[in-house]
């Protein structure tokens, strides 16, 4: 599996409906992973810190949003150019809400990818009933 | 260049929107860099700025520790290459697989006027960054006008 060779992708600019805040939006590559305790995303935002990073579950639609920096853009003009710069948008509808712990939701960016836990709620994580010899 | 700015806080805004525009008119004219052995079409896209003191190049390498990243410079040829390791669990099942993993490596052309030994690295939340400084000898200078 490791041993494939990466090809690049144009970004997609995100066009989902007008935005409310300024700024150019792309959307994420996003990978969605289910196992029998929880739902995990994991989303490529390359450019976005800890601090830059919003995860919002309301009513059944998860919102990740990403603000990249530009401060590391200061004092540079582009001589070539082949990838555009921008924020980071992607919402996704979560089937059977009812089935997640939206309270306990965990976050964490690491080298510019977006992990993200959503548990299962109790009730539909698999119980497994002991049976006492008699 | 804004001419009017209402708060600070629309400044980086104005910054990012500046940038992009100019992104945008030199994706129009490629030809604008001179680019090497491996052009576009090879992973990782890299954007090539001008600084005060010489180049800067940057690529999107999201996932990928500072540890994974092999930068090799040469006179005027400069070398990103890695590996992508997967991420992927196993059991469960995938409802999405978007992102990609593996190897790569890209070759760029450096103009001739830099120096390749003074060359510095680094990677913040999945941005690669490579500084190169141009050579004493090509720094522009100062000449005081003498006078008579």
């Amino acid at each position: 599996m490791t041993t494939n060779e990466l090809t690049p992708k144009d970004k997609q600019e995100l066009r989902e409906k007008e935005q409310t805040r300024e700024g150019r939006y792309y959307v994420p590559d996003v990978d969605i992973y289910e196992n029998d305790q929880a739902l995990w995303l994991r989303a490529d935002m390359p450019g976005v810190d800890q601090q830059h990073v919003e995860v919002e579950l309301e009513n059944n639609v998860v919102t990740l949003l990403g603000q990249v920096s530009l401060q590391e853009y200061d004092g540079l003009s582009p001589l070539y150019t082949e990838y555009n710069v921008g924020h980071y948008q992607r919402r996704f509808t979560v089937g059977d809400v009812g089935r997640f712990d939206g309270e306990h939701i965990e976050a964490r960016m690491t080298n510019g990818v977006l992990e993200l836990k959503i548990p299962k709620a109790r009730k539909a994580l698999p119980r497994r009933i002991a049976v006492s010899a008699s | 260049m804004a001419l009017i700015s209402f708060s600070s806080n629309f400044e980086p805004l104005d910054r990012l929107l500046d940038l992009q525009r100019e992104l945008d008119r030199f994706l129009r004219h490629p030809m604008g860099f001179e680019l090497g052995p491996s052009a576009a079409g090879v992973y990782p896209p890299v954007n090539v700025f001008a600084s005060q003191d010489g180049i800067v190049v940057r690529a999107e390498i999201p996932g990928i520790e500072a540890e994974g990243v092999h930068i090799e410079i040469e006179p005027r040829r400069l070398t990103i290459s890695g590996e992508r390791p997967s991420d992927r669990n196993e059991g469960g099942s995938y409802h999405r697989r978007e992102r990609q993993f593996g190897r790569f490596s890209r070759t760029i052309q450096l103009p001739a006027d830099l120096d390749a030994g003074k060359a510095t690295a680094g990677s913040r939340n999945g941005v690669l960054t490579v500084r190169v400084p141009k050579l004493e000898a090509a720094k522009p200078r100062h000449i005081k006008i003498a006078t008579a």
